[in-house]
């Protein structure tokens, strides 16, 4: 109680307070924005860290990671692009939900669900931030190895019905992220002799190739053809208390998941939430519903990715080690203002820690409120006649694609991409599955090959982790049930 | 206090700007300062620490950009092909400049830049986790012998990997080279026990509670008294990771003289000192003249060091 009326002496001014705000707002618009991602919205600000007080600083780059992860679902529900990684999934049920009329009704529901995701990581954040911090460091390069694993089972999840055309897209994927320099290495693979690609293919720029630019270019093919389809109810509509409660283990399944995963170092939010629609798809009463505007497919998505806020600061704060994409700019954030994160933090400057965790909570409130209130802004963002919107995506595309890594490069690979989803549309193969693939292909090849060094190359060495074997278990074991289940009720019919 | 800090800042740029008058009207326009690692990350606090200052001095605006990738090898190639006019400045680390043009045969070397200044350095210390039984460097080198130890870094020919093969020549020892993607990565594999030891700078308490067994200086440092250096052990191994402020080469003299002044009066600058000391860096400053042959000779070294180590294929 001593730390929070310290902390509240340090960070209750209408300084922070509109620092907090215009920082959630600025995230929340950026996250929508299909390209500009969470880590692009934060490094936009970075040069404002010079000339405001810590506390300030601090409230504002937290609203920026907080909301931008939710930011991104408005796009994805909306015009079926997510606007950031984390909000791939989101795609898969969101999208159908809005063009069953019920635009409104999934903005509530992945409002909502971040809520839920980000208060609840925050309080095992609050509760237990250093005992799970030592536990970060027990999940090896094998223990991550196999949480991976068991997140590339989405790709089957998502591309039901053509599961051929699913595992070929998820196989182009993880081919994909092994283009350019090998960090175990340092040779240079696939380049091509072009200097350019040395630095590897960036995730962002693939990704709102294949959505966004093949959304316009496809839209463009039907604007002549036939009339595009009717997102209609924009606004904000929260889900009846009934089906809320309904959700429930839901909800805390998501919730866990995506604090957890959140805890592991270097795995991150869009992971996360692959692992989650993956679980939810299989447990859920619901589960033949997913892909057709199911309400738990957005609750697995958007639960878990703003989880993953709170758990990736739990390595941030408390071991120096940052948890994913973000919390490596908050580090920058915080060693600038001329305190080092980690093991001192802690234990001298206990007041921060407490003050990060209360204006984490007031983001997400307010997180709230701008999707509710900033949906009629929406309808009338989207209410634009069609070709001037997309015309806006293509510019947002590409202004996205480049700021990443701020080479020309991506915005070119950007566009080839958009070229590709749309030939990959017309072929019928589903483009989620590439997605999953280059989200999770470098942390799944890099594990592997970390740990199979650290193991002088011996494999059942590197599986020997008892803690790879149990998740590589389970992910036999949910792989292997519904193809026995289908076994025996074929029988029956037999 | 701000508006004295403003006023004094423009007082300096107004006596540069007539000092650089009698040459050139450099700089005119907003110079662009390019990092080639990640926004937030180790290179980029110092350098936007360095481009705060610089600003004031040169009085136009700087515009940090970080193009990542390689080793940092994609944004020094874009920066090493840009106009050498004093506008495409860059902030660099020694791995970059030094290291990789040997590993990837970049299309840059050597003699593609006029080394500005030296703005910071900070000498590697060999460290090992809080509860590691490891308690000296005999303890090191007895466990090398041993059972074997592994040594966490990032990928192979990086700074850590030098500081590793640096060891193990010194040492006489051969220890096991973990590569990871480096930072984050090389702490969890401490912390987790799957690793023994690695390289790390001044931080390596405050940020993971580590331990340190020497320091690879030929001096103590100041942030850590108590840390004998290897040359007290009787092991002769310096490794240190630099950052260098560069311009291509061919850049006008003019343009380079009023660079090498601006940047001796920012590292001299108090605001930057707090800053530096704030983040845990160190300041160390070398001008044009020492700096220029030091870098040459550093790019041989480390060429020599990673050819000998056959890294170099």
């Amino acid at each position: 109680m001593d730390q929070v009326a310290q902390a509240m002496a340090h960070f209750a001014s209408v300084s922070v307070l509109i620092a907090l705000i215009i920082g959630s707002v600025w995230g929340t618009i950026a996250g929508a924005l299909p390209g500009i991602g969470t880590v692009a919205a934060l490094v936009v600000a970075l040069p404002f860290a010079f000339g405001m007080s810590t506390e300030a600083s601090i409230a504002l780059f937290l609203g920026i990671y907080v909301t931008s992860v939710y930011g991104g679902s408005i796009s994805a529900i909306l015009i079926n692009t997510p606007g950031t990684p984390q909000s791939a999934a989101t795609v898969l049920d969101g999208y159908p939900m809005a063009k069953a009329g019920k635009a409104d009704l999934a903005i509530g529901w992945a409002t909502f669900s971040s809520l839920v995701g980000g208060v609840f990581s925050l309080v095992v954040l609050i509760l237990a931030a250093p005992l799970l911090a030592r536990v970060s460091v027990a999940f090896g390069p094998a223990a991550i190895f196999a949480i991976i694993v068991f997140a590339l089972t989405c790709i089957a999840w998502v591309s039901a019905g053509s599961t051929t055309k699913g595992l070929l897209a998820g196989v182009i994927g993880l081919w994909l992220t092994t283009i350019g320099t090998d960090d175990l290495t340092g040779y240079t693979r696939f380049d091509f002799g072009q200097p350019a690609l040395m630095g590897g293919l960036s995730l962002i720029p693939v990704l709102i190739g294949i959505f966004a630019l093949a959304e316009v270019f496809h839209r463009a093919g039907r604007y002549f053809a036939a009339k595009p389809p009717d997102v209609s109810n924009v606004g904000f509509r929260m889900p009846a208390l009934g089906e809320i409660t309904l959700r429930m283990p839901q909800f805390f399944r998501a919730s866990v998941i995506g604090t957890f995963i959140g805890i592991l170092p270097g795995t991150g939010a869009t992971a996360a939430t692959f692992v989650s629609y993956s679980d939810l798809r299989r447990s859920s009463p619901r589960r033949e519903n997913f892909g057709k505007g199911e309400p738990d497919g957005l609750v697995a998505s958007e639960t878990a990715n703003n989880a993953v806020t709170g758990g990736a600061l739990i390595p941030t704060l408390a071991l120096g080690i940052p948890g994913d994409g973000g919390t490596v700019v908050l580090l920058g954030v915080l060693t600038i203002q001329g305190l080092t994160p980690g093991f001192d933090l802690a234990q001298n400057n206990p007041h921060i820690l407490t003050g990060v965790f209360l204006l984490i909570l007031v983001a997400n409130f307010i997180m709230f409120g701008l999707g509710a209130l900033g949906s009629r802004i929406f309808a009338k963002i989207l209410a634009m006649p069609e070709p001037l919107l997309m015309a806006f995506i293509m510019l947002f595309s590409f202004v996205g694609a480049f700021v990443v890594r701020g080479n020309p490069v991506d915005v070119i690979i950007c566009a080839v991409a958009g070229v590709a989803g749309v030939i990959l549309r017309f072929a019928k193969y589903p483009v989620a599955p590439i997605v999953i693939g280059m989200a999770l292909g470098t942390t799944f090849e890099g594990k592997l090959r970390q740990g199979m060094i650290s193991a002088q190359g011996d494999f059942f060495e590197f599986i020997s982790d008892p803690i790879a074997l149990g998740v590589l278990g389970l992910t036999a074991a949910f792989i292997a049930a519904p193809i026995i289940g289908s076994r025996r009720s074929g029988e029956r019919n037999d | 206090m701000m508006k004295q800090r403003v006023t004094s800042a423009g007082l300096v740029a107004g006596l540069v700007l007539t000092a650089s008058a009698a040459f050139a009207e450099y700089p005119e326009r907003t110079i662009n300062m390019l990092v080639p690692f990640g926004a937030g990350g180790g290179t980029d606090v110092p350098a936007r620490f360095f481009a705060a200052e610089m600003e004031g001095i040169l009085g136009q605006n700087i515009v940090v950009s970080n193009v990542e990738g390689a080793g940092g090898t994609v944004g020094a190639t874009q920066l090493s092909q840009a106009d050498a006019n004093g506008y495409n400045l860059g902030f660099l680390p020694v791995g970059t400049t030094t290291t990789q043009p040997h590993l990837k045969r970049t299309s840059y070397n050597a003699d593609s830049w006029t080394p500005i200044c030296m703005v910071s350095q900070g000498p590697f210390y060999l460290v090992v986790a809080e509860d590691s039984p490891i308690k000296t460097v005999d303890d090191y080198v007895a466990m090398a012998n041993g059972d074997g130890l592994k040594f966490a870094g990032a990928g192979p020919g990086s700074m850590a990997h030098v500081a590793q093969l640096t060891l193990d020549n010194k040492l006489g020892v051969t220890t096991r080279y973990i590569p990871t993607k480096g930072g984050g990565d090389i702490a969890t594999e401490i912390n987790g026990g799957r690793a023994d030891a690695t390289a790390w700078f001044a931080d390596f308490g405050t940020k993971f509670g580590w331990r340190a067994l020497a320091i690879l200086s030929d001096q103590r440092s100041a942030q850590h008294p108590d840390v004998p250096t290897l040359a007290e052990l009787g092991h002769d191994a310096q490794v240190s990771v630099w950052f260098g402020f560069f311009t291509q080469a061919g850049t006008p003299d003019d343009v380079v003289n009023t660079l090498s002044e601006a940047c001796a009066k920012a590292v001299e600058a108090d605001s930057f000192k707090e800053n530096m000391a704030g983040a845990n860096r160190l300041v160390r400053y070398m001008g044009t003249e020492e700096f220029g042959p030091f870098f040459r000779t550093a790019f041989e070294l480390n060429g020599k060091l990673l050819e000998d180590a056959g890294l170099i294929k």
